[in-house]
C-alpha cells in the first residue's frame, strides 16, 4: 500500500490521461458530460500539485512520495520536480478553462488530447526513473505534434513538421547520450533511477566525451537552445493556444529538468571545451534572440520569440552553477523555471483574448484596446511586468538570483547581460504600448463598429488570476519554492563539481 | 568394379538422411505440402468452393506457426544441430526465424485475396508460389551448405520473380517482373561467382568440402592466423556478400528497390519487404558470423560502411519520393540498415549482447516489428481504392481519417511503428540496435542512425498529415470506405502488436 502523499502523485498525473482517454474514445459523449469530465482532469492536478509542494516542504521523508505505480516504472517527487509539477498543474488548469471555453472541431478529442499532453508533462516531474522520464517525455509531444497540425492556426503544417523533425532529433541525441550513460554506468533499465545514475556515474572515470553534449544539446532542442531553437516560435506560434500555453509554460521546462537532473549531475556539461560553447549558446540565446525579438510585428509571434529569449538567464544560470560551484545559480534558475511557466502562459492566454476581441494578432493593427476593455489591458500589463521581471512577481527573483551568481565573472558578460534587460523591456513594453494605448486604430473601430466586444470574460479572468496569483504568491514568498529547490540545488551543485573535477584530478598520462 | 560399388554404399550409408533429419525440417515440409495442396484444391474444387483455397492456406500456416513456435521440439531444438550430413544447421534463435516468414506469408494471404478478386487474377496459383518462396526462405535461413544456400535462394528468386509480374495485365507489374528478373539474374550471378572462387581456392588448398560452411569456417580461421589467405578467397567472400547485400537492399546493391517495389502488386511488395529483407538478413547473419567470422578485421568496417551509406542513401531518397509506395521502398531500405548495424555490431563484437538479447535476436525481433509496420500501412493501402496499384500519389491519402477512421488508424500506428515513436514496437527494436551500436561503440554508425530517425521523420509524417488533414474542397470524392471485417481483425491485431509488443520484450 503506498503512503498518502505517493497516492496522490499517482492520481495527479493518471487522473488526466485516463479522462482523456474517456473523451478520446467516447467522441460523441455528450457536450455537458464531456465538459464537466475534461473539467475534472484538469482541476485535480491543479488542487493536487500545489497541495504536493506544500507536503514536500513540510517535514516529510522524501520515501513517503515513492511508489512503483501502474507505470512500470518508479514515481517520486525531488526538490526540483516538486515546484515545476505545481506550475506545470496550474498552468494546465489556466489552459484547460481556456481549452474548455472554445468552440472547436473535434472537440472531445482536442480536450482529450491535451490532457494527453498536461499527463506527459506532470508525469515527466512525478517519475524518478530514466525510462519513465523519457516515456513521459514523448507521451506529451506526440499530443502536441497532433494538436499543432489539426487545431492550429496559420502555418501550422510546417510548423508542426519543423517541431517534430527537431524534437525527433533531439529526442535521439539524447536517448543516445543515455544510454551510453547507462552502458557506461553498468545499470540495467530496472534499476535506472536517477540518483542510481549520478551515484554510479560518479565511479565511472571515463565516460566518452560526446556524451554530455548528446545530452546538453539533444534536451537542450527542447528547451530551444540557440542555435536549436528556430522551431520554437513558429511553432507555439501556430499551435492553438491552450497548446502554446502549455508547451511554452510547462512542457519546454522538462528539457531544461532533464539538463540538470542528468546532465549537469553527472556529465560535466559546464566544464571544458563543452562549457565553452554552452556559455556562448546561452549568450546567443540571450543577446541573437532578444534582438530577434525586437523586430517581431506580430503579438503571438514577440510572445513565442521572447519565451525563447527568456530561456537565455535559465542557461547561464546553470552553467554558473557548474563552473564556479555557485549553488544560487541552480537555485535561481529554477525558480525562474517556475515563475516564467506561469507569467509566459497568463501572456499567451490573454493575447488570444486580445485576438478574439480585436480580430489580429498584428501590432500595426491594434492599437487604444484599453479604452474598449481596460481589465484586459491591466491583467496584460502585470503579465508583461511579471515576464520582464518587477518585483512582486516571481520572474524578479529568478532573474536576480541569476545575474548575483553571474557577479563574479568578466565585466563584458555581465554587460552583456544586463543589456538584455533592456532589450526585453523594450519589446514587452513597446508591444503594450502598441496593442493597449495610443490611437484606436481604424480597423479595431471597424471591427468594434460592427461587432462591439466586451472586456475580458470571467472565465479568462478566473484562469489568468490563477497564474498570476501564483506568480504573485511567489514573488511575495519565495520561500514556498527555495525551502523544497535549496536542499537538492546545493547537492547537485556538489555533484557537478565532482563530475568536472574528476578527469583532472585523472594523472593526464601514464 | 565391387570396390566402387562398395564405396558408393558406404557413401550412401552415411550420408543418407535419417529420420531425426525429416523431422528437423517438418515446418518447412508442411508449408511445400500446403503448397500442393493449393494447386489440389485449385484442380479439384468446383468455381464456387474456391474461396476455401486461400481460407485452408490461413489455417494450415496458423498451424504451422503454432507448431514452430513449440520448444524444444525435433524441428526446434534447444542446442545447434546439423542435419542432413551438414546440408543445413539450425543456429539462429529458430522459432523466431521460421516465424517471420510464416506470419509475412500468413499476412500477404490476408492482403492479396480481396486484392487479387478484383484485379480477376487467380488467388490459388498466388498462394501456391507464395508457399513455395516462404518454404524455401525457411530453409534457406538454416542452410549450412553453399548447394542449399543457392538452391532455396535461387527457388524463392524464381517464385518471387513469378509474384511480382503476377498482374498480366498490368504494365507496371510485368515492367517490375522484368527489372527484378535482370536485377536478380545479376545478383545471382555475382552470388555464384563468389562462391566458385571460395570454392576453388579452397579446394585447392585440400578442403574436402569447401562449400561447407563449418569447413570454411574453419580453413579460414587457419588461413588468417598464418596470414596465407588467398586474394581470390577475398574476392569470393566480397562477391558473396554482395549477392547477399542485393537481397537485403542495402548499399550498393539497392538501386532496383524502389521501381520494383512500386511496380509490384501491393501485397507482393509488402511480402518482399519483409519476408525477402528477412531472408538477406538471416543469411547474412548466417554469413557473417558463421564461415566469414575469422575475417572480422575485413568484413567489419566493409559492413560498417555499407551500414552508413544504407541509412542515408535509404532516407534521402525517400524525402524525394512523392509516391506513398516508393517513399516506404525506400524507407525499408534505411531499415535494411538499421538490420546492417546490428549484423555489423555482432561482427566487431562477436556475441555482443544488449539488454540481455543477442545480436541475432535482435535482428529478429526488428525484423518483426518491421513486419508489424508494413503489413500495417500496405492493409491501408490496399484497402484504399486506386485506378491503378502503381499509382498511389501522397495526394490521395486526403481525407482518409474521415473516409475510414479505422484505415486511418492502421496508417498511424503502422507510420508510428516504422518511424519509431515510443512506445510501439519499432521504437523498442530502434532502442534495442542502438544498444547494441553504443555496446560496440561503433559512434559513426550510431551518428548515422540518429541522424536517419531524424531525418525519416519528414517523410513519414508528411504521409500521415495528408491522411488527418482535411481535404481542401468538397469536390473530392469523400464516400466512406467500407473495410471487410478479416481486414478489421488484422488491423486491430497488428496494431495491439505495435503498440504493447515492445513493452513485453523490454518487460
Amino acid at each position: 500500500m503506498d503512503t498518502f502523499p505517493a497516492t496522490l502523485l499517482q492520481i495527479a498525473v493518471t487522473a488526466p490521461i485516463l479522462i482523456g482517454l474517456i473523451l478520446i474514445t467516447g467522441r460523441n459523449l455528450p457536450r455537458s458530460f464531456a465538459s464537466g469530465f475534461a473539467f475534472g482532469g484538469f482541476a485535480i492536478p491543479a488542487m493536487l500539485g500545489p497541495w504536493l509542494l506544500l507536503l514536500w516542504c513540510t517535514p516529510t521523508a522524501p520515501a513517503q512520495f515513492q511508489s512503483a505505480g501502474p507505470w512500470g516504472f518508479g514515481f517520486a517527487l525531488n526538490g526540483i520536480s516538486a515546484p515545476l509539477l505545481a506550475m506545470t498543474a496550474l498552468v494546465g488548469f489556466a489552459a484547460g478553462i481556456k481549452a474548455l471555453t472554445q468552440e472547436v472541431e473535434a472537440r472531445n478529442t482536442y480536450l482529450g488530447l491535451i490532457l494527453f499532453m498536461l499527463g506527459g508533462t506532470l508525469g515527466v516531474f512525478a517519475t524518478n526513473h530514466i525510462v519513465g522520464f523519457y516515456f513521459f517525455h514523448e507521451f506529451a509531444l506526440i499530443p502536441t505534434f497532433i494538436l499543432t497540425l489539426f487545431w492550429g492556426g496559420e502555418g501550422r503544417r510546417p510548423a508542426a513538421m519543423q517541431m517534430a523533425i527537431y524534437l525527433t532529433a533531439g529526442a535521439m541525441a539524447s536517448l543516445a547520450g543515455i544510454l551510453i550513460a547507462l552502458d557506461a554506468s553498468g545499470l540495467s533499465f530496472d534499476n535506472a533511477t536517477f540518483a542510481n545514475l549520478v551515484e554510479a556515474l560518479a565511479r565511472v572515470e571515463h565516460l566518452p566525451a560526446a556524451t554530455g553534449a548528446l545530452v546538453l544539446f539533444g534536451l537542450g532542442t527542447l528547451a530551444s537552445l540557440f542555435p536549436f531553437h528556430s522551431w520554437a516560435a513558429p511553432g507555439y506560434t501556430a499551435a492553438p493556444t491552450p497548446v502554446s500555453m502549455i508547451h511554452a509554460g510547462a512542457l519546454k521546462k522538462f528539457g531544461l529538468y532533464g539538463i540538470i537532473i542528468i546532465g549537469l549531475s553527472s556529465l560535466d556539461i559546464t566544464g571544458g571545451r563543452l562549457g565553452q560553447w554552452f556559455l556562448w549558446l546561452a549568450v546567443a540565446n540571450v543577446f541573437i534572440v532578444g534582438l530577434i525579438c525586437l523586430v517581431q510585428r506580430d503579438l503571438k509571434q514577440l510572445l513565442s520569440w521572447s519565451s525563447v529569449a527568456h530561456m537565455g538567464p535559465i542557461f547561464l544560470g546553470l552553467w554558473v552553477c557548474g563552473t564556479s560551484g555557485k549553488a544560487e545559480g541552480l537555485d535561481a534558475a529554477v525558480f525562474l523555471m517556475v515563475a516564467h511557466g506561469l507569467s509566459c502562459a497568463a501572456l499567451f492566454l490573454l493575447a488570444n483574448a486580445v485576438r478574439t476581441r480585436a480580430g489580429t494578432y498584428r501590432l500595426d493593427e491594434l492599437g487604444g484596446l484599453a479604452t474598449r476593455a481596460p481589465i484586459l489591458a491591466a491583467l496584460f500589463i502585470a503579465a508583461t511586468m511579471a515576464s520582464i521581471g518587477l518585483p512582486g512577481f516571481g520572474n524578479f527573483w529568478g532573474e536576480i538570483g541569476i545575474f548575483l551568481a553571474l557577479r563574479a565573472q568578466p565585466l563584458w558578460l555581465q554587460g552583456i547581460i544586463a543589456s538584455t534587460v533592456v532589450i526585453s523591456a523594450i519589446y514587452a513594453l513597446r508591444a503594450v504600448a502598441a496593442t493597449f494605448f495610443g490611437p484606436s486604430s481604424e480597423a479595431l473601430d471597424k471591427r468594434f463598429a460592427s461587432a462591439p466586444f466586451g472586456d475580458v470574460s470571467w472565465n479568462e479572468r478566473a484562469a489568468a488570476a490563477v497564474l498570476l496569483g501564483a506568480s504573485l504568491l511567489i514573488g511575495f514568498m519565495p520561500s514556498l519554492i527555495t525551502r523544497s529547490t535549496n536542499p537538492l540545488t546545493a547537492e547537485i551543485t556538489v555533484h557537478a563539481q565532482h563530475a568536472a573535477k574528476a578527469p583532472a584530478a585523472e594523472p593526464v598520462q601514464r | 568394379m565391387t570396390a566402387f560399388i562398395a564405396n558408393i554404399d558406404l557413401a550412401f550409408k552415411t550420408l543418407a538422411p535419417r529420420a531425426t533429419d525429416w523431422q528437423s525440417i517438418l515446418p518447412e515440409i508442411a508449408v511445400a505440402g500446403l503448397a500442393l495442396f493449393c494447386l489440389v484444391q485449385a484442380m479439384l474444387l468446383p468455381k464456387a468452393l474456391r474461396y476455401l483455397i486461400p481460407a485452408t492456406a490461413r489455417v494450415g500456416l496458423c498451424l504451422v506457426i503454432v507448431m514452430s513456435l513449440i520448444t524444444p521440439a525435433p524441428w526446434a531444438p534447444s542446442s545447434d544441430l546439423e542435419s542432413f550430413s551438414g546440408l543445413l544447421r539450425q543456429n539462429l534463435p529458430f522459432a523466431g526465424v521460421r516465424a517471420v516468414f510464416l506470419f509475412s506469408a500468413l499476412l500477404t494471404s490476408f492482403l492479396a485475396a480481396g486484392f487479387l478478386r478484383d484485379r480477376k487474377a487467380a488467388v490459388a496459383d498466388y498462394h501456391h508460389v507464395l508457399l513455395v518462396v516462404t518454404a524455401a526462405f525457411m530453409l534457406l535461413a538454416q542452410s549450412n551448405h553453399f548447394v542449399t544456400f543457392f538452391v532455396s535462394l535461387e527457388t524463392a528468386a524464381v517464385g518471387l520473380y513469378v509474384l511480382v509480374g503476377y498482374l498480366r495485365r498490368s504494365d507496371a507489374s510485368l515492367e517490375a517482373g522484368v527489372k527484378y528478373l535482370v536485377a536478380g539474374g545479376l545478383s545471382s550471378a555475382l552470388l555464384l561467382m563468389g562462391i566458385v572462387l571460395v570454392y576453388g581456392s579452397l579446394g585447392a588448398v585440400g578442403v574436402a568440402d569447401s562449400l561447407n560452411f563449418t569447413q570454411i569456417g574453419k580453413i579460414l580461421a587457419l588461413q588468417t592466423a598464418a596470414h596465407t589467405l588467398s586474394p581470390l578467397t577475398l574476392a569470393g567472400v566480397a562477391l558473396i556478400l554482395g549477392g547477399v547485400a542485393f537481397k537485403l537492399g542495402a548499399f550498393p546493391f539497392h538501386a532496383w528497390i524502389p521501381d520494383v517495389y512500386q511496380g509490384a502488386p501491393t501485397p507482393t511488395t509488402a511480402f518482399l519487404g519483409t519476408a525477402s529483407k528477412a531472408a538477406g538478413a538471416f543469411t547474412l547473419v548466417l554469413l557473417a558470423t558463421g564461415p566469414f567470422a575469422p575475417l572480422a578485421v575485413k568484413v567489419g568496417p566493409l559492413l560498417a560502411i555499407a551500414t552508413v551509406l544504407t541509412l542515408l542513401v535509404g532516407n534521402l531518397g525517400a524525402l524525394a519520393a512523392t509516391d506513398i509506395k516508393r517513399t516506404l521502398a525506400l524507407s525499408g531500405v534505411s531499415h535494411a540498415g538499421f538490420i546492417l548495424a546490428a549484423v555489423t555490431a555482432t561482427v566487431v563484437v562477436p556475441g555482443i549482447t544488449a539488454y540481455d538479447y543477442n545480436a541475432e535476436q535482435i535482428v529478429v525481433f526488428y525484423l518483426l516489428a518491421y513486419l508489424a509496420g508494413t503489413f500495417l500501412t500496405s492493409q491501408a493501402l490496399v484497402s484504399l481504392p486506386a485506378a491503378e496499384d502503381h499509382r498511389r500519389p501522397q495526394l490521395a491519402l486526403r481525407g482518409l481519417l474521415r473516409r475510414s477512421p479505422m484505415l486511418a488508424a492502421s496508417l498511424g500506428f503502422g507510420i508510428g511503428s516504422l518511424a519509431g515513436v515510443p512506445p510501439t514496437v519499432g521504437f523498442i527494436a530502434k532502442l534495442l540496435v542502438l544498444g547494441l551500436l553504443v555496446k560496440a561503440k561503433l559512434w559513426w554508425v550510431l551518428g548515422a542512425a540518429l541522424i536517419s530517425v531524424a531525418v525519416s521523420i519528414h517523410y513519414y509524417f508528411s504521409i500521415l498529415r495528408e491522411a488527418v488533414v482535411r481535404p481542401s474542397d468538397d469536390s473530392e470524392d469523400l464516400a466512406p470506405l467500407e473495410i471487410s471485417f478479416s481486414a478489421r481483425f488484422l488491423i486491430g491485431a497488428l496494431a495491439t502488436a505495435a503498440l504493447l509488443g515492445g513493452l513485453l520484450i523490454l518487460a
